[in-house]
Parts: C-alpha cells; structure tokens; sequence
C-alpha cells in the first residue's frame, strides 16, 4: 500500500452536534443534581448497626415460621378477596369508560378527549394512596382496600377497552345499520361479539395485578397480607415477615400462572 | 305426512353446549364476586347513604389545597424523582447480565437460563413496598431502602422486558460476526446491542415513570420521599396540606409521564 | 488447501448432513458447490469454518486438522475463513462503517473493539474494501437504508476488511433479482483473482455456476455426486446431480452484458 486513505470524517450538521451537546450537558446535570443533592446518611448505613440488622434480620427471613402459616393463609384470602372484588367491579365500570374513550364509538372529538383524560389522570392515582383517602373517609378495613383496587383498576382498564374497540371491524357495524338495526341490537350484536374475550383477557390480567397491589393495602389499614405485614415488621418477628413473604411469592406465582394459561386460551 | 317441524328448526344460536358452559362460567364468576364481597364486608349494599356522606365530607375537607404548604411538598416530591432517577439507572445497569442470562438465544445452558428466569419471576411477585418494609428493617428509615427496593423491583421488570427483546433479535448478524472470529463479548457488543439500544432505552424510560409512581408511596413505610410527609399529615388531619401534596405529586406525575412518551415515541 | 478427509456430520436430529466426504480444493480455486437444497451444500460450507462441527473424519486447513479447534484457535480460523450470508446477516441499525469494520474483530482486541479504539491502518483498509465494492459513498449510512444488493456488497466489503485466505459464501445470491445476482457473483470473482482467495460458493443456480466457476463440485443426500472443471459440465450433468429434470426456477437468467462490470 502506498498511501493509507482514512475514511472521511462522519458529516454532521451542526444543529446535530450542538443538540447532541446539549442532551449530554442536561442528562450530567441531571445527574450530578440527582446524586450530589440526595442525602444518604452513609455513615449510618456502613455502621456496626447495620451489620447487627443483617445478624439478626438475614436468617430468621430465610427461616419463615411456619405456626404462623394459617394467619397468614386466612389474611392472604382476605388479600384475593379484595383483589377479585375490586377487579370485578373495575371490569364492569370499565365498559362505560372504554365505549366513552373509544374515537370510533364516541365521534365528538372534545368528549372523547376528555375520556382519554379522565382515565389516564385516574391511573396517575397509586391505589394505596386512594386507599389511605378511603380508610380516612370511611375507617379502615378490606372495603376501603376494595374502593382503592376498583377504582384505580379503572383507570388502565377503561383504556385497554377503548383501544380494543377502536380496533374493532367497523364494516360488521356498518352491515347492521344497513340491515335497520338499531343502536342497541348493533352493540350486543355486532361490537361486543368482537370485544369480549379481549375484555375478558385484560380483566384477568388486572386481577393478577391487582392481588400483587393488594397485598400492601393493609400496610396502611385497608385489609389484607400486608395488616400482618406491618405488626410482625414492627415487632420484628422476621421470621413471620419471611413466612408472609414465601406466601405471597406462592400466591402470586400461582396467579400470575393460571391467568396466562386463561388469557392464552381466551384470545 | 305433516311432520312436527320443531325437529330441524335449531333451538338458539349457538350450541347447547357452549351455552351451557358459558351460563356455568357467568354464574361461578358471580357467585366468588358475591362470596368476596361478602367477605370484604363490601357488597353494593355498602354503597348507601351514609357512604357517599362520608366520601363527601372527606372531599369537602381535601378544599381548598394550602399553596403555603407547596414549598415543603417540592422538596419531598424532588427527593422522590432523585430516588426514581438514581435507582432506574442502576437497574438499568444491572438489568443488562440478568437480561442476557435469561435470553434463550444467548444462554444455551438450559440450567443458568431456567434458574435466571426463575429468579427474576419471584423478584417481580414481590411489591416494591414490601421490599422497602424489609430493607427499612435492614438499613433503617431514609432515602438508601427506598431505593434499595426499587431497584430490586425494577430490575426484575427491566430484565424481563429486555431478555424478551433481545429473544426477537435477528440472529443473523451474530452469526456473521461468529464467522469472522469475533468472541462471544465482540458478538453481543457488534450484534446484539446495535439491534435492541432503542428498547433498551425505552423500557428504562418507561420502568422511570412506573418508578416515579411507585416512589410516592414508598415514604408510607418510612423509605423516604414524599409518601413520608403524606401520611403525616394524614395522620395530623390536616387534610388540606393533603390536597396541596396530592395536586403537586399529580402534576408532576403527568409532566414526567409526557417527556417520557415523547422521548419513547421518538426512539424505536 | 482445504482437504476434506472421509468427512461425515450427524445432526443431534439424526439428519445426515455430510457421508464420507473426500475432497481438496486448491488455493486460489473459484469453487461452486450445486445441488438442491438439504443436499448437504450448507453443511459442506459451515464446515470449513466450523459453524458446525463434522461428527467423523478430518478436515484440514492448511495441514491442520480443524475438528479439534476451541476457542482462540477456533476464532483464529474464522478470522482467516471470511463467510458471505443469503440474508447478507448486516446489523440493520449500524452504520455501513461499523458493519464493516467489524470484519477486524477477530484482529482487535476485545477492550478496543468496544470503545471503537480502531488503528488507522484498519479504518482505511476497511475504507479501501468499500472502495473495492463502489459503495464507499454510503459509509455512514444505515444499513438498513440499503437495498439487498448494496447490502451483500457491504457484506462482501466486511469480508475483505478481514483479509481472509478463503470467503465462504452461502446462497450469496439467493434473495437477489437477476442483474444484482451477477453483479454480486462478479465481485465475488474479482476479489478471488485479485487477492488469490480460494472461493466456495454455494449456489443452486445452473448458468451461475457454469458462468462463474472455475470447478463444480455436485451434492446429494451428503455426498459428492460430481466433481469436475465447469467447462465439462452441461444440463446433462445438472439433470444427474439433481436427480430430475431441470426445471426454469434452476435458471437465474438476466445476463445483461451492459451492465456496468466492475
């Protein structure tokens, strides 16, 4: 070879160069704002006390008690209880929502959009934040956990349903009108026909979630696994704390099993 | 010759059978509705009058929000998105063995595979406040068990999200790269992370905004940020220092939620 | 030289990829191996750089027996075996560089190649082999904004920058249209008298195989059904190794002789 040719350099505009400057200063920025200004007590977390935390909390966790098994067990059904519950309501309130959120179903722009809103403010709303609102607003117990878990199931379900009707074959609709149907013989003829199993299938889906979601309500008093959760941590039986944990790895493990098996064969 | 009709005329539209099975289906998912609601003590009999007095009492006290109370509220809700920030990035960083390890068409060891898959499942059934309850027993209350709990809990969404990415690669270009002598870390540099970066990014932006959420109320356990703050004033029924967390976190939440949609629908 | 000495492969399936094979190929030899598909072609080709691993016999490559390669020898032999694909098997969402520098991998050590620390002397020979495909103007584009023939240049490109001794090439032309399917099989031609690189081609294309190759070795069920220089082959002969008649899929056809040769 007698002379190396180099490749030429990559061209870039400059409005490129100077954005890509800019994203990299912002994220360091972010960054170094995040890091620099969060205040971990290190001294406190490499301390002998931590070490005497992990002596005494590590191996009772991996040790669950099992006499505490049935308690557990009792408080856990109350968990799916609330979860079926609330979801169940949830996958019923949804259907209202989903036909008013859907753009094909619902044809003036502002109402739609408004729908859209609404459901996506409700899931901005973490359930135990609703449910510590109810326990306040009506005491505590399972029904404010049940409240909590419907209405924020909502909020996700009502979207899903609007956009499995959005996707709906609109021609089957258009047959029908053209046979003199009228507004309800085409709903229950020819839109939820082709929307159910996917309702089915997201409701099913929500009732996986929501058990995972209910298993902290107790935490603040709105019934379930975590109202045990919170005296054995507070008392600091970790070997109890281990047991609630194995049980709700269980459960939710089963769950989470069975839905997919439903949901595979559904849809 | 005049036979009864009724013999060849079908009796529904559709078969005894599937009607049967679905009319079962309906009532058993009814009757768990009506035994749970029961057992919940929260059957539609609850929803009477004295319930919506006294949800309307509450919310008569949630107005108007305290503004002199937001300069507090910024503070914590700050501290929350550091939490969300600084713990998505180091699971964004730690997701990335756990991914590979748990992608079939990388690990062929069927074992280590099973075993990461596995372990990621149960990471995930675990809710992060309970983590959170766990490591606040272990390092005491503040920032460092918050964080703790959500990087545990976001790793093992992100790991799942990203090894079932790089599961739908294209394995071709591993395949050439493997033919002209690069090794096994060459091959995922130069093949496989070309092919997912653009998820990966995504899914860490979208684990972001699940964590933001999920960092609101880990203070309920004394994990640190706003939650914290939020559930003492409950507890001092100053419900109207409530409104103003409740209005500020919602603001916020949706403004990150935004960016983060924007920056997604832009990537992939 | 390539020797392949009583070479057979079963498949964990229980497919017999390769039965007895027993055949050189000389340094330099522009080599096309014909038959139908699931006659072995693919199997015969990976073999050579151990894509697959024979399950019987030997095979040498330049006197070495490379059954028994591991780990760095085995790159080692990769890096000196260059392997062109059917679906050109580019990174889609890299640059046309980047796909091609990484013909260098086998050369680069694993830190450098990951902070894209390339000596010079790379990127340029990396620069001359687009050159030497006349896509060097697409360097920094994507990929995938390419269309399938620029691609498998691009591919041919990433087998130069590796300064290979033997190319490999699959079915190079298979996903392509007719005029794209002699420009590719022309470069394939160039490089190997330019650079006297022993070239085998996989292709199932008859007035391909005739036009391009030097010597014609015919496949069956695993085994050589033919071997012999491709000015002694005719029809007659494909008709034999096929084991059927041939049919118009088994002809490329398009041979545009005013197309730009290169």
């Amino acid at each position: 070879m007698n002379e190396i040719t180099v490749p030429p350099k990559p061209q870039k505009s400059p409005t490129k160069i100077v954005r890509n400057i800019g994203i990299g200063i912002g994220l360091l920025a972010l960054y170094v704002w995040a890091f620099a200004t969060i205040e971990i007590p290190w001294g406190r977390i490499f301390s002998e006390r931590t070490i005497a935390n992990f002596d005494r909390v590590i191996p009772k966790l991996f040790s669950p008690d099992f006499t505490f098994a049935e308690k557990v067990l009792n408080y856990m059904m109350e968990t799916l209880f609330i979860a079926f519950t609330g979801s169940f309501m949830a996958a019923i309130l949804a259907v209202p929502f989903g036909f008013f959120a859907a753009s094909n179903i619902n044809r003036n722009p502002f109402l739609n959009t408004m729908g859209k809103w609404i459901l996506n403010a409700d899931r901005t709303f973490p359930e135990i934040l609703l449910a510590l609102i109810f326990v306040v607003a009506i005491g505590p117990g399972a029904f404010a956990g049940v409240l909590a878990i419907a209405i924020h199931s909502v909020g996700m379900l009502g979207k899903l349903y609007s956009e499995v009707i959005e996707s709906i074959d609109m021609h089957v609709v258009e047959a029908m009108e053209a046979n003199g149907a009228n507004k309800v013989q085409i709903f229950f003829y020819g839109i939820m026909p082709q929307v159910i199993p996917e309702f089915l299938s997201y409701a099913i889906y929500r009732f996986e979630i929501d058990v995972r979601a209910s298993s902290i309500l107790g935490i603040i008093g709105a019934g379930g696994i975590g109202t045990l959760l919170v005296i054995s941590s507070r008392n600091r039986n970790w070997d109890e704390v281990g047991m609630i944990l194995l049980v709700i790895i269980i459960f939710v493990s089963i769950i989470d099993y069975i839905s997919t098996a439903i949901r595979k064969r559904i849809v | 010759m005049n036979k009864p009709l009724n013999t060849n005329v079908p009796t529904g539209l559709v078969s005894g059978k599937a009607k049967l099975r679905m009319n079962l289906i309906m009532l058993v998912v009814l009757g768990l509705y009506i035994f749970s609601s029961v057992m919940t003590n929260s059957s539609v009999l609850r929803f009477n009058a004295e319930f919506f007095e006294n949800v309307w009492v509450m919310v008569v006290q949630l107005f108007p929000p305290n503004w002199a109370y937001a300069g507090v509220v910024w503070g914590k809700l700050m501290e929350t998105v550091k939490m969300a920030l600084i713990a998505t990035t180091i699971a964004g960083l730690l997701c990335i063995p756990f991914s590979l390890l748990a992608a079939n068409n990388i690990v062929h060891n069927k074992f280590l595979y099973n075993f990461t898959k596995m372990f990621l499942n149960i990471m995930r059934t675990i809710p992060e406040l309970i983590l959170a309850v766990v490591f606040v027993g272990l390092f005491g209350i503040g920032v460092f068990s918050g964080i703790l709990a959500l990087i545990i809990f976001s790793l093992g969404i992100l790991a799942k999200l990203i090894s079932e990415t790089i599961e739908a690669i294209d394995m071709n270009p591993l395949e050439a790269i493997r033919a002209s002598g690069g090794n096994t870390l060459q091959v995922i540099w130069y093949a496989v992370v070309p092919q997912v970066l653009p998820q990966f990014v995504s899914f860490t932006l979208y684990v972001f905004e699940i964590n933001v959420r999920a960092s609101v109320v880990l203070g309920f356990v004394g994990a640190g940020g706003i939650g914290l703050i939020l559930r003492q004033q409950i507890n001092f029924l100053s419900y109207q220092n409530v409104s103003t967390i409740i209005v500020i976190t919602f603001v916020v939440v949706v403004i990150i939620d935004y960016i983060s949609n924007k920056l997604r629908g832009r990537l992939v | 030289m390539i020797e392949f000495k009583d070479l057979s492969l079963v498949y964990p399936n229980g497919t017999q990829g390769l039965k007895n094979v027993n055949v050189k190929i000389n340094e330099g030899e522009f080599v096309v191996i014909v038959g139908l598909s699931g006659a072995g072609k693919s199997t015969f080709i990976r073999s050579i750089n151990r894509m697959v691993t024979p399950t019987h016999g030997e095979l040498l490559v330049d006197d070495e027996n490379i059954l028994k390669y591991k780990g760095n020898d085995l790159r080692k032999l990769r890096t000196k075996v260059g392997m062109i694909f059917q679906n050109y098997n580019l990174v889609k969402r890299s640059t046309v560089m980047k796909n091609v520098i990484s013909g260098r991998l086998g050369h680069t050590g694993t830190l450098r190649s990951i902070l894209n620390l390339y000596k010079k002397e790379d990127m340029a020979l990396a620069y001359e082999s687009l050159k030497r495909v006349n896509i060097e103007e697409k360097l920094y584009s994507r990929a995938d904004q390419l269309s399938g023939g620029q691609q498998q240049r691009v591919s041919i490109a990433r087998v130069l920058t590796q300064q290979p001794s033997v190319v490999l090439a699959d079915e190079p032309v298979a996903s392509l249209d007719p005029p794209t399917s002699h420009q590719v099989m022309k470069y394939l031609k160039k490089i190997n008298r330019e650079d006297n690189i022993t070239t085998i081609v996989n292709l199932h294309f008859i007035d391909m195989a005739m036009e391009y190759a030097d010597r014609i070795i015919g496949m069956r069920s695993g085994e050589i059904v033919f071997d012999g220089p491709a000015s002694e082959v005719n029809e007659k002969t494909f008709e034999e190794i096929y084991g059927r008649p041939i049919k118009e899929d088994d002809i490329r056809g398009g041979k545009d002789d005013n197309e730009q040769t290169p």
